[in-house]
């Protein structure tokens, strides 16, 4: 049992909440810490012993499905009609492909754990280099997308909420769907259509350029690596707060018809006080789970928005990287990605273990 | 709240800060963009002399990754490294063999075993060291490497490699062999380090050439930048002072932004993308094309499509196409100019012959489309015509699998009316498309061209500029792909003919090229009588780009688009 929290049935929704603020976010250095859990740690030591499983297997079948994707590596060599089978075979050689699947993946592994992930089959470089180059690029794009999200989701999903069934309330959860469902390829060779070729500023020139980080051949400039990420950051934000608000929306309402909700409008207290103060605090916790668990994103990137858009980061690099099965490099991108995603799902539930004395229990 | 508001701006600021870093070398100056601006203000005489100076940009949907020949893995690092990566001898835009770095095309001595190349004197590779007969030396002993990536065909079968003097370079190989003159399409410098350290060179990514440009400046993912080789051995050229790569997300992104004038000239096109090419001419858009030599074409299998992929057909026969009648009906049935004027806007010839043009072509008469002698033929098989319009035979119906690559527009449209077509002769087509990389696997990879799991099969192929190992491996009995083989070769209908063979082989220990291409005509005009491959339409090599780009002309091998880059040049303000 947990010593420091109220027993019983006594806390209230609300209690709860500025308990975990005072616990999270008001400890002090100086303040001792209450001796170690051992229910504690044997929750923590499990879910990481889990995870770290869950990573073996994850890496195992990554790598068996893409060693099993037919053609391969040695396809771009075999239609050429000047390559013979002793200069196919040396080149299997060299990459190691004359191994059976299971020894290609036992000897992955080790150098894996060893912290060598081995170097991209094109490039020669070490993956952790070409990774490292496209890093700030995707971390700029899915940033600045996650920052507009929430400014565009927060204040969206309250007002559909506090204004439910209005015709606020209808255009927004329909542009929701919307944003959703568009097939983003599609959503984006229009965007580009539309402001990239169709419609011209004031020089003549397209009035946004379609692709690329920024205009080749100028010098940099920040307004114009802005206008380069204004279609692949509005897209990206369309598709994404669609779903931020209609989460954020749905948990609202949820709180809006709680019992301190209508405490607080019976103590007489104004309406935005009851809905910013009291109803948000709660409904936006949810919320802040689904930020964890999409953080890995700003590592992975936007696959198909940074290939419609020929941003040069994380994304398009995994799709290159694909398109010429250039395995070492493949195997990085995604285990790093699964590693974060295990790793922030283990942290979300970690959080969760430290305010809800019910979760490590059970 | 305000501390996930704190946490995001600081992620958000870090971000960009870093992004703003590892942006374009903001401080480089642009190459002297501007200087040669002024020079074309003067009054210009003839609107059709080659100005200096100015930016080409050529937009390609795949990104390069290695500017070291000897490591590159697809067909636009082969294109990007013409750029300042030069041969001994390459190929025009008519497909025929011209000297480069070689004074003349190389001599071969009487008995076709000692082959002499004359260097030319004075060429400089762009790191000011002179060009010899020792990089030639160097750049064979880096085909042969354990860790190259390219064919050492040819350079596997020279004995001894001498230099009698730094401009001579003399060849004796220990038996004839015939496409010589392929040899040294490529130049390593002997500077770029031991061979055994060949992954970690410089030259892969800060590449050195004796061409008319140098790698200036790489953004991976992004855009390469070229820049004049001030070692050029050709004064006053490059006309142009810098061309960039940039490397766009896909061929229709590419065509919008050639419309715009974003990019001066996109790269590979195909014969699908001639109506929005034709489309864009108001907005100063036009293309240049090449025949290729390749054949867009139906494989017939011989043998039996049970997998059992035998090494003689007659052994285990396919039961409709192992009969000539039927293949001959096929040919007659298929109208392929129709294709053509449909499907492909007039703009190709429809294909009749494995080695249609360049130094070694055969062109052949066109096929005749004749329904009344395709339906006589099938008759004479002993095809009756069935109940629903489908011919008969021992309760088996005349219908036939065609496979090809799922996702190409072109490659579907032409499927559908070769089915319409065959139908008028009481023929079934029955589509059943695989991706591109299981119809091309390997015989590892259960490949079904090479376990002959199909019935036709539709893709491209050519001989390149030299038909030795094209013809060799699409037609020699030898090289049906087979388990003791362990699937080697192309001659995946399963044919053979001893004429075919023994023309073939004999063609190999000759270097006379007349001779040579008697031998392979031979074999061509077989192979229309045989039909193991019909030819539907021949391939082109095409380049899209603005009209104020001047000069681009691209050779049939595609892959060396940059030949004549040092005469290109732009009338663009």
């Amino acid at each position: 049992m947990c010593p420091f929290l109220p027993q019983g049935g006594g806390g209230t929704r609300i209690l709860h909440v500025k308990y975990f603020q005072r616990r999270v976010f008001a400890i002090r250095p100086q303040e001792r810490l209450p001796p170690a859990n051992p229910l504690m740690l044997i929750y923590f030591t499990r879910r990481i012993l889990q995870s770290v499983f869950t990573l073996l297997v994850i890496s195992m079948i990554l790598y068996g499905l893409i060693s099993s994707v037919p053609g391969g590596f040695m396809s771009a060599y075999t239609e050429r009609a000047d390559f013979t089978p002793e200069d196919l075979a040396r080149i299997r050689a060299k990459f190691g492909l004359d191994d059976p699947i299971p020894v290609r993946y036992a000897k992955w592994l080790v150098s894996m754990l060893q912290g060598d992930m081995g170097s991209s089959f094109t490039t020669k470089r070490p993956v952790m280099e070409e990774i490292a180059d496209r890093l700030p690029n995707t971390l700029l794009l899915m940033g600045l997308m996650m920052v507009c999200t929430l400014l565009v989701a927060i204040p969206l999903g309250i007002l559909s909420a506090v204004k439910q069934y209005t015709w606020f309330d209808h255009i927004a959860t329909t542009a929701a769907f919307a944003g959703q469902s568009l097939p983003v390829f599609w959503f984006g060779l229009l965007l580009i259509i539309v402001f990239a070729v169709t419609l011209k500023g004031g020089d003549g020139r397209p009035l946004l350029p379609g692709s690329g980080m920024y205009t080749l051949g100028e010098p940099f400039s920040l307004w114009d690596r802005i206008r380069h990420l204004i279609l692949p950051v509005s897209m990206l934000t369309f598709v994404s707060a669609a779903e931020y608000m209609r989460y954020l929306r749905s948990s609202m309402l949820d709180v809006i018809h709680e019992d301190y909700v209508r405490t607080a409008r019976a103590k007489g207290l104004r309406e935005n006080l009851v809905i910013y103060k009291h109803a948000l605090r709660n409904a936006i916790i949810p919320l802040v789970t689904l930020i964890a668990l999409d953080l890995p994103a700003l590592f992975g990137g936007a696959l198909f928005t940074e290939t419609i858009f020929a941003w040069p980061g994380i994304g398009r690099l995994y799709f290159t990287a694909a398109l010429k099965t250039d395995y070492p490099l493949v195997m990085a991108i995604l285990m790093i990605e699964s590693a974060l995603i295990i790793g922030s799902s283990l942290l979300v539930d970690f959080l969760y273990a430290t305010l809800d004395p019910r979760i490590r229990l059970s | 709240m305000r501390h996930l508001k704190i946490a995001l701006t600081l992620l958000f600021v870090a971000a960009f800060a870093l992004a703003a870093c590892s942006g374009p070398a903001a401080t480089q100056p642009a190459s002297g963009a501007t200087e040669p601006a002024a020079v074309t203000e003067a009054p210009v005489v003839d609107p059709n002399a080659p100005v200096s100076g100015g930016t080409i940009i050529i937009g390609t949907p795949q990104e390069p990754g290695m500017m070291n020949t000897l490591l590159t893995s697809s067909s636009i690092e082969d294109a990007v490294t013409s750029l300042f990566d030069e041969g001994l001898v390459s190929v025009n835009e008519k497909g025929e063999y011209v000297p480069v770095l070689a004074k003349e095309l190389p001599t071969v001595s009487e008995d076709g075993l000692v082959v002499t190349w004359k260097l030319k004197e004075g060429v400089k590779w762009s790191d000011g060291s002179d060009f010899t007969c020792d990089d030639v030396k160097f750049t064979m002993d880096g085909a042969l490497s354990d860790l190259s990536q390219v064919s050492a065909s040819g350079y596997r079968d020279i004995e001894t490699l001498e230099c009698p003097d730094p401009y001579t370079v003399v060849a004796t190989f220990g038996e004839v062999y015939a496409p010589y003159l392929r040899l040294f399409a490529y130049t390593i410098p002997d500077t770029a380090g031991p061979l055994e350290e060949m992954e970690t060179w410089d030259i892969n990514r800060n590449p050195v050439g004796t061409g008319p440009f140098i790698l200036s400046e790489w953004v991976p993912g992004d855009h390469l930048t070229f820049t004049k080789n001030p070692y050029y051995r050709e004064e006053g050229k490059p006309y142009l002072d810098s061309i960039i790569i940039k490397i766009l997300p896909s061929r229709e992104v590419g065509m919008q932004l050639l419309g715009t004038g974003e990019i001066d000239a996109l790269w590979d096109l195909t014969e699908a993308d001639f109506p929005a090419l034709q489309g864009m001419a108001a907005d100063g858009v036009t293309f240049v094309s090449t025949v290729t030599g390749e054949n867009e074409l139906l494989a017939f299998n011989f043998g039996n499509n049970d997998g059992s992929a035998p090494a003689d057909p007659s052994t285990n026969p396919h039961p409709i196409l192992y009969d000539l009648k039927v293949r001959e009906a096929i040919q007659y049935a298929i109208d392929k100019q129709m294709i053509v004027d449909t499907l492909l806007y007039g703009n190709v010839k429809a294909g009749n012959s494995a080695v249609p043009v360049g130094t070694f072509g055969c062109p052949q008469p066109a096929s005749e489309f004749n329904l009344g002698k395709a339906n006589a033929l099938l008759d004479e098989a002993g095809w009756k015509m069935g109940a629903d319009g489908i011919r008969e035979k021992d309760g088996m119906r005349l219908s036939l699998k065609i496979a090809t690559t799922t996702g190409n527009q072109l490659r579907e449209q032409t499927e559908q009316v070769l089915a319409e077509m065959l139908k008028q002769a009481g023929i079934e087509l029955v589509i059943e498309n695989v991706p591109s990389d299981v119809l091309f696997a390997s015989w590892e990879s259960d490949g079904m061209r090479d376990h002959g799991t199909f019935d036709i099969v539709m893709y491209t192929t050519g001989p390149g500029t030299d038909p030795d190992s094209h013809l060799y491996s699409s037609y020699h009995s030898s090289q049906i792909p087979t388990a003791e083989n362990e699937g080697t070769g192309a001659n995946f209908a399963r044919y053979i003919n001893a004429d075919v063979d023994a023309w073939l082989d004999e063609a190999a220990t000759i270097t006379d090229t007349a001779q040579r291409k008697d031998l392979y005509c031979k074999v061509v005009e077989q192979i229309n009588k045989d039909i193991p491959r019909l030819f539907l339409y021949e391939r082109l090599s095409i380049m899209g780009h603005r009209a104020d780009f001047h000069g681009l002309k691209i050779s049939p091998t595609f892959v060396d688009f940059a030949w004549d880059a040092a005469n290109w040049w732009t009338s663009k303000k």
